[in-house]
């Protein structure tokens, strides 16, 4: 099944009838999931719907292209800002706000990616930091993104809907959501998905054979910081409220995380890490109510650590899960994935 | 002419601290290409267990701080041995993410042990005495942190340039598979390298505790010790030293004589700048790869 | 199987609240219960604002042992959202929608609140003593959240009054946290220097993040000042202080209630903080008020954690929740969110371990009075070892 025989098969988007049928399936699943729980495990989708789509675009800069960036909660604030603003300066409808601010990111991107293209590991990891810490700056220093006070969001109308709950806004994320990976995977599948891997695998081969070196990094740097900023924007009406703070260096590192994590180089990877570590992170707060690790955790606190510091445990656990999965399988959950399919499709041989 | 002579006295004593944090980082980079994102919470994990046998147990000065230092060796032993090296297939990134989870642990433990409120170090010398020079004022203990990063930058000299175990460690760093093959076991120049950085990031960590200690103190100089090593040129030591140094020169001069709010920004966009010009740092020298 | 998993929570969710509705008359009430609901920070860079709530979570416990109110419990729900609004956000939704609160209190942080106040106000739920002295909740005033804080803004007014007048300070400068704290803290200190026809030296904005604060006493020291207001967190606090005295620069340094917790800055500061002089909101750790000191006997005492120190922090989660306390205790039996903002707004100086505390019918017209329980503050000076001597008296500033 894994064998192409000819190009069309690659890039077509359902490689079978199986696949087609358990895409189907997953829809619906998405379709119903907020009609059977708690608003709270809808709002959960949403966040890690959003993760999604920054790990998405992430993966094709990092995982696809083979470049770092310490930067994206800086195109994260621009889309989250740029909506905010153009929907309430300039009375721009949603849709097109939240475009606009992904293009206005995706120039941002391209503008770093410019000093990128010299530019390699710890070098470029420390460029796209400073990126990302002087956007926050610039932006709670001027007046019309509200400054540190922050910036309520507009109501959210799309043409005669207005969306004012979570499950509105999940279905209108679903779809935006939906569009922007099969958009990624039809990229990936394409020449300049090809173009990006050849730059990851070996830059000067690439050139040489073509491939422009400076139209791709730039290109992979503009359309990660695009989908970072329609994620930003999308996030702002997540929330509701938006201050610079909230987009600091470690949101940067946390998406890194989640690229990585999920496994670099593949969209599933991507969605998986950033599953997992929203997911994580939302629900990572309740391990101390968990019966018996709970209690167990809070005695070893009170005979050797301290019991006020007793939720710093979410980091411990976190950082452990992070660890456990590089040390083990350096592609990830998708390595792990790969691995489990293997294992069964040759069982019991 | 005072005020700009006392902000460049200020500049360089901030930048010791940074270059403590920077040497560290570029040691590890140098001899595995991993940037070490738990260097700064290493130094955390020293400084609090210091800070507790001193305030709790009443250990003397002269023992809480050579211990403090045989413990950063040890825990940086620890690491290489126990959490890096088990890495299968490791790649660049892969290892980034293993050293930022191990600063989530590190810090974890840190807060979970010892809380969140504020504290400080007791020290012999006061960080708050200052040493006049003319009428430029200093603080004892920028003097001390001064001279301890020049003295680790001159053992780290000498030692990696006249001692057998340097020689060995640049030989690691250089080309591991030919060191390998002339006998060095690299396993363990790895693990001896990342006690030798944890040691030098542990001084750091030492040397700001007297001020205020919370679980947050070391993210700031570790972020720009990195910036400053990556300004001089991640692989060389003098160079992430000038680095941190200018770094921290710019600072303050940009916060006195420009924008304050910006400061430790703009030391960032002056690396972008430099990096720019010199994609490899100020010192290290541009390897151009070759097809 | 996802979907199974979430369809037999789902069943088990619905049972559940079919159950608790059969009983109950108002969410979050049930007969020998009354749940309530609190946010703060145990982890993160906000983790020393964590004892907040823990505070709180002893004096209810407190309150219980001694029979709870008319004969119900107060079931006590904080969670740790890291400083990090969407966790407050997430944790809110699951709290109220899974267990239901009846109320919120306190809640540490402006941006954590901000996230959340239009979800609580939507649904009509009471939320008392955001603990953040922000603007933001109170203008424009909502109905059902009741500040207890003293504004930043009050505490800046009253200090700077101070300086200019009683001090005869005449280059006042100010260090601010560059938010919405420190912003409110400059925009008080901008009023009341315009008034007085003085102007402000030096305002120097510390990000959270710098530690080294060279810079920013070099530019209070350019600008001469005599009084520096320090409206930053207590580490900044004592690393400008001690930078300053290094520096050899010693004015007469004012701060906010955040740093007046005297015998933790004397410690941390190694002494730097004899003579600061700070406004404050509440009693001090030690002060010989009865009400406070029965707080420290019966709910620190018994229901504190073991290394939990009775510091301002923790009381400050005391005194944030008890006007609902009070605003529960007067409604009676008859335990409804109409009621309990009914009788809240029949509290006039109510006296815990604060301020005087009241409120008023909700009218946004009047401004922000009907929602602003606590408008008075005073000012202390911090003495050798942390004591500490009452400059004036509790004060209204307007």
């Amino acid at each position: 099944m894994d064998m192409k025989r000819d190009y069309y098969e690659d890039v077509q988007l359902f490689s079978s009838g199986v696949v087609v049928f358990w895409f189907v399936l997953l829809m619906i699943g998405l379709a119903l999931f907020p009609l059977f729980v708690k608003n709270y495990y809808v709002y959960m989708a949403n966040y890690m719907v959003i993760n999604i789509i920054v790990a998405v675009g992430l993966n094709l800069l990092v995982g696809y292209t083979g470049q770092i960036s310490l930067g994206h909660s800086g195109f994260f604030a621009i889309g989250a800002y740029g909506t905010v603003v153009f929907m309430s300066e300039a009375h721009f409808p949603f849709l097109l706000a939240l475009i606009a601010a992904g293009l206005a990111a995706a120039l941002f991107g391209f503008l770093l990616g410019i000093p990128a293209l010299r530019l390699e590991g710890p070098y470029l990891s420390i460029a796209t930091l400073g990126f990302g810490l002087t956007i926050t700056q610039v932006i709670g220093r001027a007046n019309i993104f509200g400054g540190r006070q922050g910036l309520h969001t507009p109501e959210l109308y799309i043409g005669p809907w207005h969306l004012n709950s979570d499950v509105d806004f999940y279905y209108l994320l679903i779809v935006i959501t939906l569009i922007l990976v099969l958009a990624g995977r039809n990229m990936v599948k394409t020449k300049v998905g090809r173009a990006f891997i050849a730059i990851r695998d070996a830059d000067i081969a690439a050139e040489t054979i073509g491939v422009n070196l400076t139209c791709y990094k730039t290109l992979a740097f503009a359309v990660s910081a695009f989908y970072a900023g329609i994620g930003g924007g999308l996030y702002a009406f997540v929330l509701r409220f938006i201050e610079p703070e909230m987009f600091g260096l470690m949101m940067s590192i946390i998406f890194l995380a989640m690229v990585v994590v999920g496994g670099l180089g593949s969209i599933f990877g991507a969605i998986a890490g950033a599953c997992l570590l929203s997911w994580l992170d939302l629900e990572l707060r309740n391990i101390l109510s968990i019966p018996y690790v709970g209690q167990w955790l809070e005695a070893l606190s009170k005979s050797y650590f301290s019991i006020t510091g007793v939720s710093n445990i979410q980091f411990i656990i976190y950082g452990l899960i992070m660890v456990l999965i590089m040390l083990f399988e350096p592609l990830g959950i998708y390595g792990f994935w790969i691995r489990t399919k293997i294992y069964w499709r040759t069982w019991p041989f | 002419m005072l005020e700009f002579i006392q902000t460049l006295v200020s500049g360089i004593a901030v930048g010791s601290s940074y270059a403590l944090m920077g040497l560290a980082m570029v040691l590890i980079y140098k001899t595995s290409e991993v940037v070490n994102f738990a260097q700064g919470e290493m130094a955390l994990l020293t400084s609090f267990l210091t800070y507790m046998v001193l305030e709790y147990h009443g250990f003397p000065f002269y023992a809480a701080f050579p211990l403090a230092l045989v413990f950063a060796a040890f825990l940086g032993f620890f690491l290489e041995f126990a959490v890096l090296r088990r890495a299968k297939e490791p790649n660049i990134l892969g290892m980034i993410i293993i050293t930022i989870g191990l600063e989530m642990i590190l810090m974890g433990l840190v807060s979970w042990k010892f809380g969140a409120d504020p504290k400080t170090m007791p020290f012999p010398l006061s960080p708050y005495d200052s040493v006049q020079l003319g009428s430029v004022f200093v603080s004892a203990l920028e003097v001390l942190n001064f001279g301890v990063a020049l003295a680790v930058m001159l053992i780290l000299f000498v030692f990696l340039r006249y001692s057998k175990l340097g020689v060995a460690m640049k030989a690691t760093q250089q080309n591991n598979m030919a060191a390998r093959l002339m006998g060095i076991r690299t396993n363990r120049i790895l693990m001896i390298t990342w006690g030798i950085s944890s040691v030098v990031g542990c001084l750091a960590g030492l040397l700001l505790s007297p001020m205020t200690m919370q679980p947050y103190m070391m993210w700031d100089p570790m972020l720009k010790g990195f910036a400053g090593a990556v300004m001089g040129g991640m692989t060389s030591l003098p160079g992430s030293v000038f680095g941190a140094y200018l770094i921290g020169i710019i600072e303050n001069l940009f916060g006195l004589y420009v924008s304050i709010e910006f400061k430790s920004v703009v030391a960032f966009a002056v690396i972008v700048l430099v990096l720019c010009i010199r994609p490899s740092g100020l010192f290290a020298r541009h390897y151009v790869k070759k097809v | 199987m996802k979907m199974k998993r979430f369809l037999v929570g789902f069943s088990a969710v619905v049972l559940v609240l079919g159950m608790a509705f059969a009983v109950n008359a108002e969410e979050g009430v049930t007969d020998t219960e009354i749940h309530i609901g609190q946010w703060g920070p145990q982890t993160g860079p906000a983790a020393p604002w964590g004892s907040v709530a823990r505070g709180t979570d002893a004096y209810f416990k407190m309150i219980n042992a001694e029979g709870g109110i008319h004969g119900r419990k107060l079931i006590h729900h904080m969670f740790d959202d890291s400083y990090n609004p969407a966790k407050t956000k997430a944790g809110v939704k699951e709290l109220q929608e899974g267990i239901g609160m009846f109320a919120w209190v306190s809640g540490v942080g402006t941006a954590c609140g901000l996230s959340v106040v239009d979800y609580l106000m939507q649904r009509k739920i009471p939320w008392v003593g955001p603990s953040a002295g922000s603007l933001h909740w109170i203008n424009p005033p909502r109905e059902y959240l009741f500040a207890v804080y003293p504004l930043y803004y009050i505490e800046a007014k009253a200090l700077t009054r101070y300086a200019a007048e009683k001090l005869g300070k005449k280059r006042i400068a100010i260090a601010y946290q560059n938010d919405d704290y420190g912003k409110n803290g400059v925009k008080g200190v901008a009023e009341v220097l315009e008034k007085l026809g003085m102007e402000l030296v030096a305002k120097v904005p510390v990000e959270k993040a710098d530690m080294d604060m060279k810079p920013h006493v070099m530019q209070l020291k350019k600008a001469k000042a005599d009084a520096v207001l320090l409206w930053v967190t207590p580490t900044h606090a004592v690393r400008i202080v001690g930078t300053s005295r290094a520096m050899q620069f010693t004015p007469q340094w004012l701060s906010t209630s955040t740093c007046s917790d005297f015998p933790l800055m004397y410690k941390i500061s190694k002494g730097l903080w004899e003579g600061v002089i700070a406004a404050t909101f509440g009693e001090l750790p030690d002060a010989d008020c009865p009400l406070l000191q029965k707080y420290k006997k019966d709910a620190y005492g018994k229901f504190a954690a073991k290394n939990e120190r009775w510091g301002l922090f923790f009381y400050a989660g005391i005194l944030f929740s008890e006007p609902l306390v009070e605003g529960i205790k007067r409604c009676g039996k008859d335990l409804t969110r109409e009621r309990l903002v009914r009788e809240m707004e029949k509290i006039k100086d109510f006296k815990g371990i604060g301020g005087r505390i009241s409120y008023a019918p909700f009218d946004p017209a009047q401004g922000y009075e009907c929602r602003q329980g606590q408008k008075e503050v005073f000012l202390v000076k911090c003495l050798k070892n942390g004591r500490y001597e009452k400059l004036t008296d509790w004060m209204e500033i307007r």
